[in-house]
């Protein structure tokens, strides 16, 4: 063991001299892409390929494709060293930002939808643009990770913040002007809300009052007993709460008596928010504090209610309830309509939502400590005493982000309320028939803005206020001790609540099963396959289309999310906390007003994309990134950093620890990301309903249509067909996370 | 930008005016430091005194607010880290948990895209190195502690960095091992001649190893040198009571005499400037007996027969020794009388001090006396 045979002193430095830069690469890519590729089209295949439009045919005629190449052959000679001047940096730099300048201008003044040539042209010139940052000493990243982060912001800005805003300016610009009429014909519209309602006796607007009053006083008295001894301290805070009930009391009021989408929208979100948490915290508390076998049921309901499409227990309700209904009619021998409307709505919602508050609380529950308890125990605290000061502050976070996610989703919901509203308006349908039925794009836009202001506004109370007040800590370290049983008070009902809901999913999901079996439910139910044999012909194109979309678009959304979250997460930069906050802003986007705004955002001039597969994809995209950066988050989260740090030590580039050390462990969680985004792109239909035209149709909508039209067996085939479909998916997921899993997990912990 | 990597020449490296703060906490106050090429350098100091900070930032791992750092000759301000020409063992020691032994080792050299049979010889003998030949298949996880601590010095070594930086890298390690494998660190840096810079908060084990120690307290540097200059000669009261154990007395110097409470103390060394001084004694150089016994052999000594009186509070039978708390008018004194030659005196027992000068430092003017404050 000699020390001097340690010599492998050709040890040759990171970057091979000889090897020209990354930026001649791009700028080949540009010369190439751009002289044999058309930079603008005509029809709506983005992948057209026509001679007429290619650089080269451009060349003697439009003179920013001539520059924009010329720049490209000059980033060529300059980007060929591998470690160019800062100078040369700036250089490049000036040149790229030149050369995107130019492409844009060219697409204007062309005025024709971009084609693939001014997009391979675009995004190189971006990428240098972004390496160019890093060798200018202007953003301390490497290259790799300056152009991964313009390419994001480019895309957030387009493909997010863009839409967004131009249903934001369609709402306050009608026909070049700008006016805020609509925003006031919309608001005063009984469809949005009325308030006075003419046929009552009652002045509603008297009664809120009287109510507000009420809820004010009762509120001071309370605060005034309870704080007796200090009034002075708490003066500020006991005025805080009188007003707060007087303004809650006082809307809840005017909304009760009221009628229109956001009175509809608002009592239902609020209730299914409530009774899905409630239910949520019932369930998870039971799973882990009673002998109930609650968590082997739960998980194929959460599954289930992933991979379900989100108005299919819509149509189950029909089935069930409907005027047909098995139950209401058959074993009732009713005839109501009760259940069209928010009724049904909110049933179907909840069994949809809580799997998601029980998902969300199980975290919570489980990391209450035993030993806290305990320790609250010895301490001679009462059971009461215990819940009322130890577990519920520790719970109150959880269980208020639970109710403030159902809220969210509620109020973003598209399919039930389309399906079992019975004609009663809410927010996310009222975007829907504005454009499809009234043709009015600047209501529809008005409607877009106020949902989206409603969800954005309980997203940043959720990401701000708890993020504060969240005490739970994942110290990683197991607990020791037995969590204290329910008391039989409270484990009974949660125990009844919990069968009356599995039975109610399974009912229901068999009905949409048998629905598919019978010729038409409730009027003959003989058995036929005629439903199965009709997909033939017209579901499983559509079926098969949608499924290829799908994979398509979960690639670059599993991508896209985890690169956001390792440029969120791992790296500093200035506008990291930008980008951050509108990345996670797009989890708040109902799916309604993403669609809404891409309709508007992307359907004249050269972002064209109307009728295209292209928006499809790109819907479905950037509305599932959120799952990606989610889950790569967490993932993230699960790796030290030292792991990162030793390798950067060991002259690797981030790209180098990107590809070999974090890809690697992050595998489990890619794969999972994939199939997550691939399963809700399958089920979506808020984001896609006004982007799809007859020729690139989606199975999602065309079961939508059928419904509407009648055709419920067929629909209710055609879901069979999407949720088997999805089960098969999420179990093979299941059967290779194991498998990886279980190597990783060997590799992981040690 | 990255040069060729050097064979085995450890280079020297400088910090001039380094600062880092995290928001408003100041983490690295202001350091500047000379670490001289191929020798082992501690940075010793309190947990939050910013120890790892200095080391990362040498590293690249962090950005630094203000100063300027070299390494060799080459300022490194604005490299990233892994263009810098130092590896780092962690404390964790942060294998990748998906790559065996092998390829954990090899992945530096794959970096610099060596070449396979290359990489095969050295990944080999730099395992032989460390003692690990033979375990090339194991995955991180079906390694011991100790393996594992191995195999990241490996991953470090056969880079053959100028510079190799440690984070307590024994701390993971039990007591025992710990002694073994900070001798076998030791002998390799020495044998490689590589610069090491080690961090750690246990004086043992910097005195173990280092040829230099850097002693930091609240982001800044209070003294580098030897660990015997740093025990001999602390530049203030917080070395003197962080290296060993420490008395600090008030002494008045007095044309050139220096007077501990009416005791002359024979010529300690140090900084002599007259006035208000602080005296460092180690608990060693103060000789102790009975009020009234003179000293054995002190005959001839001008201090003879004087000292500083006081009264045993405490004492500690230690087998060859005996350790005294000694209380005096020049404060309470820990003293360990190492040549046991009768009867441990009891508490109670008036006692004469004197203080040998090989174990005593004058401390320069203005340094200690808070801590002297603190102290009592
Ligand atoms: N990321 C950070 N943000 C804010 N403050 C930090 C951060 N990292 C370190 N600090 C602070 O900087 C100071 C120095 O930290 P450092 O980790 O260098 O201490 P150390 O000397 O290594 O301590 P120890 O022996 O406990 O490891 C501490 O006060 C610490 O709280
Ligand atoms: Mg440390």
């Amino acid at each position: 063991m000699s020390v001097h045979t340690v010599t492998h002193p050709s040890a040759v430095p990171a970057t091979v001299h000889g090897r020209v830069g990354t930026p001649f690469w791009w700028a080949l890519l540009i010369l190439v892409g751009g002289l044999a590729l058309p930079w603008s089209r005509q029809g709506v295949n983005v992948l057209a390929y026509d001679a007429a439009r290619t650089g080269l045919w451009l060349l003697g005629q439009a003179w920013p494709v001539v520059t924009a190449l010329v720049l490209a052959a000059a980033l060529l000679f300059l980007g060929r060293q591998p470690l160019p001047s800062r100078t040369s940096g700036r250089v490049m730099l000036g040149l790229s930002t030149l050369g995107m300048a130019l492409t844009v201008a060219q697409l204007f003044m062309r005025g024709e939808p971009f084609g693939l040539g001014a997009v391979v042209v675009f995004l190189g010139f971006l990428s240098i643009a972004g390496i160019s940052l890093s060798y200018s000493g202007w953003l301390r990243v490497e290259p790799f990770a300056g152009a991964a982060i313009l390419w994001l912001a480019v895309f957030i800005g387009v493909f997010i913040l863009y839409p967004l805003g131009t249903m934001l300016a369609t709402s306050v610009w009608v026909r070049g002007e700008f006016t805020l009429d609509v925003f006031r014909q919309t608001l005063r519209s009984p469809t949005f809300f009325l308030f006075e309602n003419p046929w009552t006796e009652v002045s509603e607007r008297r009664l809120a009052q009287w109510v507000g009053l009420a809820a004010g006083f009762a509120a001071l008295a309370v605060q005034l007993v309870a704080h007796r001894r200090e009034l002075g301290r708490h003066a500020l805070r006991i005025a805080a709460w009188t007003l707060v009930s007087a303004a809650c009391g006082y809307s809840l009021s005017a909304l009760y008596t009221g009628f229109g989408a956001l009175r509809n929208s608002v009592l239902l979100a609020l209730s299914v928010g409530l009774v899905s948490t409630a239910l949520g915290l019932s369930f998870a508390l039971l799973a882990q504090r009673s002998r109930f076998p609650i968590r082997s049921l739960m998980g194929p309901f959460s599954t289930l209610s992933m991979i379900t499409p989100p108005f299919v227990l819509g149509l189950a309700m029909i089935y069930m309830f409907g005027r047909q209904g098995l139950i209401t009619n058959r074993l009732l021998g009713m005839n109501t309509t009760a259940f069209y409307g928010p009724l049904g709505v909110g049933v179907a919602q909840v069994l949809a939502f809580t799997p998601l508050a029980y998902l969300v609380l199980t975290g919570v529950v489980r990391s209450l400590d035993p030993a806290m308890e305990e320790a609250a125990q010895t301490l001679r605290a009462s059971r009461w005493r215990l819940f009322h000061t130890v577990t519920w502050p520790l719970l109150r976070p959880g269980v208020a982000n639970a109710f403030l996610l159902c809220v969210i989703e509620s109020l973003a919901d598209f399919g039930n309320p389309l399906i079992l509203g019975g004609g009663v308006p809410f927010l996310p349908t009222e975007v829907f028939f504005a454009i499809e039925g009234r043709f009015n794009q600047n209501e529809a836009a008005v409607y877009g803005v106020i949902l989206l202001f409603m969800t954005v506004g309980v997203f940043l109370l959720q990401h701000y206020w708890l993020r504060k007040a969240s005490y739970v800590t994942v110290t990683g370290k197991p607990s020791s001790g037995h969590p204290s049983p329910l008391p039989g008070a409270l484990e009974y009902p949660m125990v009844t609540a919990f069968v009356l809901w599995t039975l109610l999913g399974i009912m229901l999901y068999a009905s949409v099963f048998s629905g598919s079996f019978v010729k038409l439910w409730g009027f003959n139910n003989t058995f036929t396959l005629e439903h199965y044999e009709a997909l033939r012909t017209s579901g499983l194109g559509v079926f098969l289309d949608t499924a290829r979309l799908a994979a398509i678009a979960a690639v670059p959304s599993a991508l896209v999310g985890f690169l956001i979250a390792y440029v969120v997460g791992r790296l500093n930069f200035p506008g990291r906390s930008l980008l951050e906050f509108t990345s996670m802003l797009s989890f708040a986007v109902p799916g309604t007003v993403m669609g809404i705004g891409y309709v508007l955002a992307f359907n004249s001039g050269p972002l064209r994309l109307t009728g295209t597969e292209l928006i499809i994809i790109l819907a479905f995209v950037f509305r599932n990134m959120p799952v990606g950066i989610r889950s790569g988050l967490a993932a993230l989260q699960q790796i030290d950093r030292s792991l990162e740090e030793a390798s950067t030590t060991l002259r690797a580039s981030n790209l180098t620890t990107l590809r070999r050390i974090l890809f690697p462990l992050l595998v489990p969680a890619v794969i999972s990301g994939l199939m997550f985004s691939f399963v809700r792109a399958m089920t979506a239909i808020s984001q896609v309903i006004f982007l799809v035209t007859p020729s690139t149709n989606l199975a999602t909508v065309l079961i939508l249509s059928w419904v509407g039209h009648g055709s419920i067996g067929r629909g209710a085939a055609l879901s069979c067909v999407l949720i088997a479909a999805m089960a098969v998916v999420v179990l093979l997921l299941n059967v290779v996370l194991h498998r990886t899993g279980r190597n990783a997990g060997r590799a992981i912990t040690y | 930008m990255t040069e060729r990597l050097p064979t085995g020449m450890g280079a020297p490296v400088k910090l001039e005016q380094v600062t880092k703060r995290y928001g408003s906490v100041v983490a690295v106050n202001g350091v500047s430091l000379e670490i001289p090429g191929q020798k082992m350098v501690t940075l010793l100091g309190p947990s939050g005194c910013g120890k790892t900070t200095t080391l990362r930032i040498i590293a690249g791992l962090e950005s630094i607010s203000a100063g300027r750092i070299f390494i060799g000759d080459r300022e490194v301000t604005h490299q990233p880290a892994s263009q810098r020409p130092i590896t780092m063992v962690f404390q964790s020691y942060a294998l990748f948990p998906h790559l065996n032994v092998f390829e954990n080792v090899a992945y530096g050299l794959r970096n610099l895209r060596v070449s396979q049979a290359e990489i095969r010889t050295a990944v080999s003998e730099a395992l032989a190195l460390v003692g690990l030949a033979g375990l090339e298949g194991r995955l991180p996880s079906q390694l011991s502690g100790g393996q594992q601590q191995r195999v990241a010095l490996a991953r470090a070594l056969v880079m053959r960095p100028q510079v190799l930086l440690l984070d307590e890298p024994l701390s993971n390690l039990d007591a025992k091992l710990r002694k073994q494998v900070r001798q076998e660190l030791r002998a390799l840096q020495q044998r490689l001649g590589i610069t090491g810079i080690y961090v750690t908060h246990d004086q043992s084990e910097a005195l173990a190893v280092s040829d230099v120690i850097v002693v930091m307290r609240d982001g800044v540097v209070q003294q580098v040198g030897t660990p015997e200059e740093l025990y001999t000669r602390p530049a203030n009261a917080f070395v003197a009571r962080f290296i060993g154990d420490a008395n600090l007395v008030e002494a008045d110097v007095r044309g050139g005499q220096v007077w501990v409470k009416g005791y002359q103390v024979p010529d300690p060394p140090g900084h002599k400037a007259g006035g208000r001084r602080t005296l460092m004694i180690r608990p060693e150089a103060i000789s102790i007996r009975p009020a009234g016994e003179t000293a054995a052999g002190a005959t001839g000594d001008p201090g003879a027969g004087t000292g500083l009186p006081g009264r045993v509070i405490d004492s500690f039978y230690q087998g060859m020794s005996a350790e005294y708390l000694v209380d005096t008018d020049a404060g309470q004194l820990m003293v360990i009388d190492t040549h046991l030659d009768g009867p441990v005196l009891p508490p109670g027992t008036p006692v004469t001090l004197t203080f040998a000068p090989r174990g005593m430092y004058l401390l320069p003017e203005g340094e200690g006396a808070d801590l002297a404050a603190a102290a009592s």
